[in-house]
């Protein structure tokens, strides 16, 4: 039992709804108010509905207070609308061509037997999660701050994979293809390239996820992971590897998925960068999970506040909490490291004094010293890609 | 000649069994109407947009300016090779202007 003594400000502090100063610049607090939709997905709880077709759901914030993502609450992003919804299992094949010493069509089977299981624990997140923040509104789908999860991730090593089939001295890009289509031909598929030098021994090619078949909904059977990167890269239904000598220009990584090729990352509306790159590592955030806008919670008792952080791959330092709009903070209680690219929990205990509303928030820090900006402090890019504001989170405190 | 049918028919038969058995995962994604405004351009709506997704893509993008609806429609003809013609892009940009514009050309 912990009494706060700086809760006694958060009156005043709490009277601004999101908590924040305003004015310089656009940059707001995610939509947090979607609602829950009544329509149940396969193999998933009700979530947020953003469309059925291709699926988009997005993971309620109440589901951030574990760094395990169940399988049923996992957020989904589809890009194309036709999306296999029988396999043939045995005959599901992830075919390996081009600069290979010899072409593979590997099968599920194969993927699981003829190659050492390796298990990680790691953040997968939509580049465009948190996108509502983004004034003036970018184009693309205006993501709460849902679209994420941690799940644990079983599979094969993609290097091993590749190493089975041979690389030639002059193969330089490894192409990731599923088997989605979009509607008409012509249109771009999403195909990601890596760098073989960005092959490392955490990338995976999952058919596991928390201990289970990989939900269809999230790419079954099997998807590339890709610890620590946004999840554009995470090809879902993966059945196709192409080695290249070239980088082969795509549309997802060129254009799509992209931010200025700038220190800051940022252009503005009027003067897009030219030069872009794409979305790679994963930046610094946290998440609360608990209380939420709809909590109530009571005057004079211990709550405890709970939530989630994580970056791409240093792992989390400290996440602080705020009651006073980020004028003063306090260390959180860390929960276990499941791993440097998973979710790690937080916790807080407060006790509110006062009734009315109350404004909490969270800011991470990660081991390279990096901590999350000011949603105001963020800056602007037209994907609307790479949010990672300080959270805020007011609820109402009742005696 | 009536060997070959039934032979035909057994392995037609044990393939199809084959397929039954390993088919897994039936899912079926549930369908859902996200209500969008009536009137006399909804049809051109109905016709161009739904190829590849659903009413959710344009009410989730909340109230937005006409350059940026114009800059939606483009691109989904442009990027995602939809067959929209220039007056169907016309009728869309009014339409999407009129009921989820925020008043502001730009």
């Amino acid at each position: 039992m912990q009494r706060r003594e700086f809760l006694k400000t958060s009156l005043v502090a709490s009277t601004v709804l999101l908590g924040l100063p305003l004015g310089a610049s656009q940059i707001r607090q995610p939509l947090d108010n979607y609602k829950i939709s009544k329509y149940i997905f396969p193999e998933k709880n009700p979530l947020i509905a953003h469309s059925d077709r291709p699926p988009l759901l997005e993971t309620p914030r109440s589901s951030f207070t574990s760094a395990i993502t169940s399988n049923k609450d996992f957020f989904v992003r589809w890009h194309s609308p036709k999306i296999k919804t029988h396999t043939f299992i045995s005959g599901y094949r992830i075919a390996i061509s081009g600069e290979v010493n010899e072409p593979l069509y590997i099968s599920l089977d194969s993927l699981k037997n003829d190659f050492e299981a390796v298990e990680i624990t790691a953040v997968l997140q939509c580049g465009g999660n948190s996108r509502s923040a983004f004034v003036p509104t970018t184009s693309g789908i205006q993501w709460g701050s849902g679209a994420m999860g941690c799940a644990k991730w079983r599979g094969a090593r993609l290097k091993e994979v590749l190493k089975k089939a041979g690389l030639k001295s002059d193969a330089k890009w490894i192409n990731f293809n599923g088997s989605d289509e979009a509607a008409f031909y012509k249109a771009p598929r999403l195909i990601r390239e890596l760098k073989i030098d960005e092959i490392d021994d955490n990338i995976i090619i999952a058919y596991e996820m928390n201990g289970e078949d990989l939900p269809y909904l999230n790419g079954y059977p099997v998807r590339l992971v890709i610890p620590g990167w946004y999840s554009d890269s995470w090809v879902k239904m993966l059945s196709e590897i192409r080695v290249t000598k070239d980088y082969r220009p795509l549309y997802y990584m060129d254009s799509a998925y992209t931010v200025p090729d700038n220190e800051t990352e940022s252009e503005s509306h009027d003067k897009p960068a030219k030069k872009r790159k794409p979305i790679t590592t994963v930046n610094t955030k946290s998440y609360i999970g608990f209380p939420t806008r709809d909590t109530k919670v009571k005057a004079n008792e211990n709550t405890t506040l709970k939530g989630v952080a994580f970056d791409g791959g240093s792992g989390i330092k400290e996440v602080l909490i705020s009651a006073d709009k980020g004028k003063t903070w306090e260390k959180s209680k860390l929960g276990k490291e499941l791993s440097k690219f998973a979710f790690r929990e937080f916790e807080y205990n407060f006790q509110p004094k006062h009734s009315g509303k109350l404004t909490l928030m969270a800011k991470a820090v990660n081991n390279l010293g990096e901590e999350q900006p000011f949603a105001h402090e963020v800056l602007w890019n037209k994907g609307g890609y790479k949010y990672n504001g300080i959270d805020s989170v007011t609820f109402e405190v009742v005696k | 000649m009536k060997n070959i049918v039934i032979q035909t028919l057994l392995i037609l038969t044990v393939a199809f069994s084959t397929l039954n058995a390993e088919y897994s995962k039936p899912v079926k994604v549930p369908s859902i109407t996200y209500p969008l405004e009536f009137d006399k351009n909804f049809r051109v709506i109905q016709r161009n947009c739904q190829w590849c997704h659903s009413f959710g893509y344009i009410t989730n993008q909340g109230k937005q300016s006409q350059e940026f609806w114009r800059a939606s429609v483009v691109k989904m003809r442009d990027v995602y090779k939809a067959p929209i013609t220039k007056a169907d892009e016309e009728a869309i940009v009014e339409y999407l202007f009129k009921h989820y514009g925020n008043g502001k050309l730009k």
